[in-house]
């Protein structure tokens, strides 16, 4: 592609997507993602990226149609394939990815089942009161963060979200807003807040339903001073008096923390929507992932852990892809989007088994490969669609053009393994 | 060239005044035409029924709310797995991958298109989508084989439009609308619960009167924003002018509400969506009763007006709405689990999974009032078929509805079973003898909505019409005949052969792109540029 300017292009460094970034190139590579924050400028790059075709363990490259060939035939031939899909893919892809699966009869699953799955299941059971992101930037008047400071993993959301910006219905901005840290251990809110909490990590579930307890007014009697009842239900009544409550927690916390947080949250949520409305923000990491998760749902009616073995989806969010590498029942796997991105407890069985690797830096790929095909990042190299993390679909603009084109290169591998079926 | 002759079918084509008479449907190339030499390739439908393909006016099948519900109920995904269709070889060697996927009350979108053409269902509208997830709607789409496919867009509570009736400025509101749907490739204006949803997120949470101020504004009301969008589509000459989902669904006594929704734009044409959740009569905490006969008369009355009825059927259902405030008090009311996704500055979306229970007095009540307005309408050109799907039942249903309305016996065996608390002085109660006729049916499932969707390529079997053609073996039971079609063509495309689905070509996409003075773009990008969270520059599909 030509020297220029991309203007309002999308990043997907992280969940936020930002859309408001200038991207400029040079001879064929990055110089500048203007307004994009260190994590984007870092995800942008330079954008140079590999472009390589391998195929078994040969010195030279493959051309494209003899790997797309070799690649159908490794997964027509398993008996338990797995199609993985990783960050950094447009929700078109991810699309021409299922369709393989469906294929196959394969188990497929993604980066959410590994990292994000309770929420979701949580949100399965209980539903969910949310908002898209600028509701919250033009309405929540309390914005309470919940062992989460977007500071490092989400840089922008306070900027561009909440609760810097103005809104509509809040002409002060931060001024305008009071902002509620609850902190979890280590996992700290935002320095500048103006109410903090502490709340052992030990403590975390009792906490939340503390607080639910005392919005429904079931709190204990007089609690004493400076008690875990005593905190939150002080906080209960800041939340009650809120106008507009946004609730911002990591979907993708740290290990370690307690699973059932997520049916907390929600509740809480919930809750608050008797006296007062409350939205609930679940933070998500970059590469598409929520969109990974609508066009599951789309293909499928299930967003994560899809096992086609029966020829029909069924869900699978105990015995998804980290089960089944780690129980040895995989044996070859189709790895679609960064490879690089691939959550390390699956890296390990990745390796033992045949592995077609269709991604950027698929041939550089840390888990070996037998079939691997350059791709380009989304965003980055092509174009199409992704969501941001509150399922807020936005437009691609890739400001370099890809070694090779992720949804063709999947539809032809769809139509070899078609091929190969009707002459079996 | 392809061709086909439907040869000797009793056809019921009510646009063009044929009804029931035995005659060749002559098919090329994707259209219907006169004659076709007499060596065509020749279907035999000797003794079937033959009617245009069934058009949906009123779905949710691919919005962003849908797919939000979609994830909400594996459990009925789990219950209900589809195979991937045994597809026939494409002729021009393009590749269909035939889809699995997964039904319940909110299928998966490969599903949704094989299982409504596997109804002779040939169109299908969106009936609500969020004009910023449109990008997502078409997306999904997309992925919706066979069936010709648009949508409606969400407006009336979007803070823009809020803005300029506060200003007064109304005549920047047209350039507004005109914009919105060729930024959104919508296809029509949809209404839900006007102003209702923005008094929501501020957590007022009753629209008492269509003259209650929103944001405060006295200028900015219920009836201000009807008026204001119902002229606008009329004066951009739209195939199908405003689509309404009207205050207070589901609350008692909220016919009044109806009707003077009704009055407010009397004189225009206007569709109001799902009524029967709009014909209660009663009062709020105390009482329920059926206002159908009352919706009745003032259609009667005003031939401007048209409606689907939004039937509700005993099962299982999902509430999926943009109407947020009303799912949370169904939440509230059933204890089920409960989506809210309130979307910035345009509008939002409410999520219940519900059970009709022909045992619960407010459900049987329900049922009886969709009936009601079936059999009371004055004209089944303009109350057509709808179930909300899969707000009052899944589109499934549709046969077995069908079945209610041809079939008194039936019908009335079914009414005895149910729950007659607020039964007392209904007109189904006291005994309503008609029964639709199989050309009544053709009406209020293809000839009546294209004409309210202003389709005049479908809905017809008339020369030029699109080819979508649906032929049904006679049958008594009318939910089997209804369920199960003989055969049905797409655009020319035998899809239906011998009661299965062989082929999944794509179906074609509906849109509108009214003109508009573009200086409209300019104070609706400050408006972005100041408020909105997505780029203007990445808004439109």
């Amino acid at each position: 592609m030509a020297d220029g300017t991309i203007e309002h292009t999308t990043c997907l460094g992280c969940g936020c997507a930002c859309d408001d970034i200038a991207v400029v190139t040079r001879g064929g590579q990055i110089v500048e993602a203007r307004n994009a924050c260190p994590l984007g400028v870092d995800w942008f790059g330079k954008g140079t990226i590999p472009a390589r075709i391998r195929s078994g363990d040969g010195p030279r490259d493959a051309d494209l149609a003899s790997a797309i060939a070799a690649a159908a035939a490794r997964l027509r031939s398993a008996s338990r394939p797995l199609v993985y899909l990783a960050a950094d893919l447009s929700c078109e892809s991810q699309r021409a990815a299922i369709a393989v699966a469906d294929m196959l009869h394969a188990l497929l699953d993604t980066l959410t089942g590994t990292t994000a799955s309770a929420g979701i299941l949580a949100a399965q059971r209980r539903g969910r009161a949310s908002a898209s992101l600028g509701e919250i930037r033009n309405r929540a008047d309390i914005v309470l963060f919940w062992g989460t400071d977007p500071a490092t993993r989400y840089p922008r959301y306070t900027s561009r979200y909440a609760p810097e910006p103005a809104g509509l219905y809040l002409p002060k901005g931060r001024a305008g807003r009071t902002v509620i840290a609850v902190d979890i251990g280590t996992d700290r809110g935002p320095a500048d807040a103006d109410v903090r909490v502490t709340v052992a990590p030990a403590d975390e579930i009792t906490a939340l339903a503390l607080i639910r307890a005392a919005l429904l007014g079931r709190a204990l009697p007089s609690p004493g001073a400076d008690t875990l009842d005593a905190r939150t239900s002080a906080l209960a009544d800041r939340l009650r008096a809120g106008h507009y409550v946004a609730i911002v927690a990591d979907a993708e916390a740290s290990e370690g923390r307690d699973v059932r947080r997520s049916d907390g949250l929600l509740s809480l949520a919930e809750a608050l929507n008797g006296p007062t409305r409350c939205a609930l923000s679940t933070l998500r990491a970059g590469g598409n992932r929520s969109g990974a998760d609508a066009m599951l749902t789309a293909q499928t009616g299930y967003p994560m852990a899809v096992d086609f073995a029966r020829g029909v989806p069924r869900y699978r969010p105990n015995a998804g892809a980290a089960q089944l590498l780690a129980g040895g029942a995989i044996d070859v796997a189709l790895l679609v989007g960064s490879a690089h991105s691939v959550p390390p407890a699956l890296r390990g069985p990745l390796g033992k088994i045949p592995c077609v690797a269709i991604g950027p830096r698929a041939s550089e790929s840390p888990i070996p490969t037998a079939v691997a095909i350059d791709t380009g990042v989304a965003g980055i190299h092509e174009g199409g669609t992704a969501f941001r993390l509150d399922d807020i679909p936005l437009p691609l603009r890739p400001a370099l053009a890809p070694p090779n084109d992720t949804v063709l290169v999947l539809r032809a591998l769809a139509a070899a393994i078609a091929a190969e079926a009707r002459a079996a | 060239m392809t061709t086909l002759r439907i040869a000797g079918g009793t056809v019921y084509d009510p646009a063009n005044g044929v009804d029931g008479a035995v005659r060749d449907i002559c098919i090329q190339d994707g259209t219907i035409v006169a004659t076709l030499p007499k060596n065509a390739p020749k279907l035999d439908a000797t003794g079937m029924v033959v009617m245009p393909g069934g058009i949906d006016i009123h779905a949710h099948v691919a919005a962003s709310s849908v797919n939000t519900a979609r994830r909400l109920v594996p459990e009925q995904h789990d219950a209900d797995p589809a195979r991937a269709p045994d597809l026939a070889l494409d002729e021009d060697g393009e590749l269909v991958i035939p889809r699995s996927g997964s039904g319940g009350t909110v299928p998966s979108v490969f599903t949704t298109g094989y299982r409504y053409a596997g109804l002779g269902y040939t169109t299908v509208f969106d009936a609500a989508v969020a004009p910023i997830t449109a990008r997502d709607t078409h997306a999904q789409l997309d992925d919706t084989p066979i069936v010709d496919a648009g949508c409606f867009i969400l407006l009336g509570n979007d803070a823009y439009l809020l803005r300029q009736l506060a200003a007064g400025a109304t005549d920047r509101i047209q350039d507004y609308v005109a914009w919105m749907l060729g930024a959104t490739r919508g296809y029509a204006v949809k209404i839900v619960n006007p102003g209702g949803v923005e008094l929501w997120k501020e957590n007022v949470r009753e629209v008492k009167t269509l003259d209650d101020p929103v944001g405060g504004e006295a200028k900015v009301t219920p009836r201000a924003i009807l008026e204001a969008l119902t002229t606008a589509a009329n004066a951009l000459k739209l195939p199908h002018p405003v689509h309404i989902h009207c205050n207070n669904l589901g609350i008692p006594g909220n016919v009044a509400t109806t009707l003077d929704s009704m009055r407010t734009v009397a004189g225009q044409r206007a569709h109001f969506t799902h009524v029967q959740f709009h014909s209660y009569a009663g009062e709020r905490g105390k009482s329920w009763a059926s206002g159908a006969k009352q919706i009745a008369e003032y259609l009667a009355q005003h031939p401007e007006t048209t409606c689907d009825v939004g039937q509700v059927m005993f099962g299982p259902a999902c509430t999926i709405t943009a109407d947020g405030a009303l799912e949370y008090l169904l939440h509230t009311s059933n204890g089920g689990k409960w989506v809210n996704v309130d979307i910035e500055l345009e509008t939002g979306c409410g999520i219940v999974p519900f059970n009709y229970k022909d045992k619960s007095a407010v459900n049987a009540l329900q049922w009886v009032v969709g009936l009601e307005l079936f059999l009371l309408s004055p004209d089944p050109w303009r109350v057509v078929l709808s179930t909300d799907h899969p707000n009052g039942a899944t589109f499934q249903s549709y046969p077995e509805l069908i079945h209610l309305l041809m079939d008194r016996a039936y019908r009335d065996e079914k009414l005895k079973a149910i729950n007659q608390k607020f039964l007392v002085g209904s007109a189904l109660a006291d005994g309503i003898a008609r029964e639709y006729t199989l050309g009544e049916i053709a009406i209020i499932t293809r000839a009546g909505p294209a004409r309210i969707l202003g389709l005049t390529q479908k809905g017809h079997l008339g020369v030029g019409a699109d080819a979508d053609i649906t032929v049904y073996t006679t049958d008594a039971d009318r939910t089997k005949m209804f369920a199960t079609p003989r055969y049905v063509v797409k655009g020319g495309t035998l899809v239906v052969e011998e009661g299965q689905l062989r082929r999944a070509p794509t179906g074609q996409r509906h849109g509108v792109r009214p003109g508009y003075d573009t200086l409209i773009e300019r104070d609706v990008k400050d408006f972005f540029d100041r408020y909105l969270t997505v780029a203007f520059e990445n808004y439109a599909v």
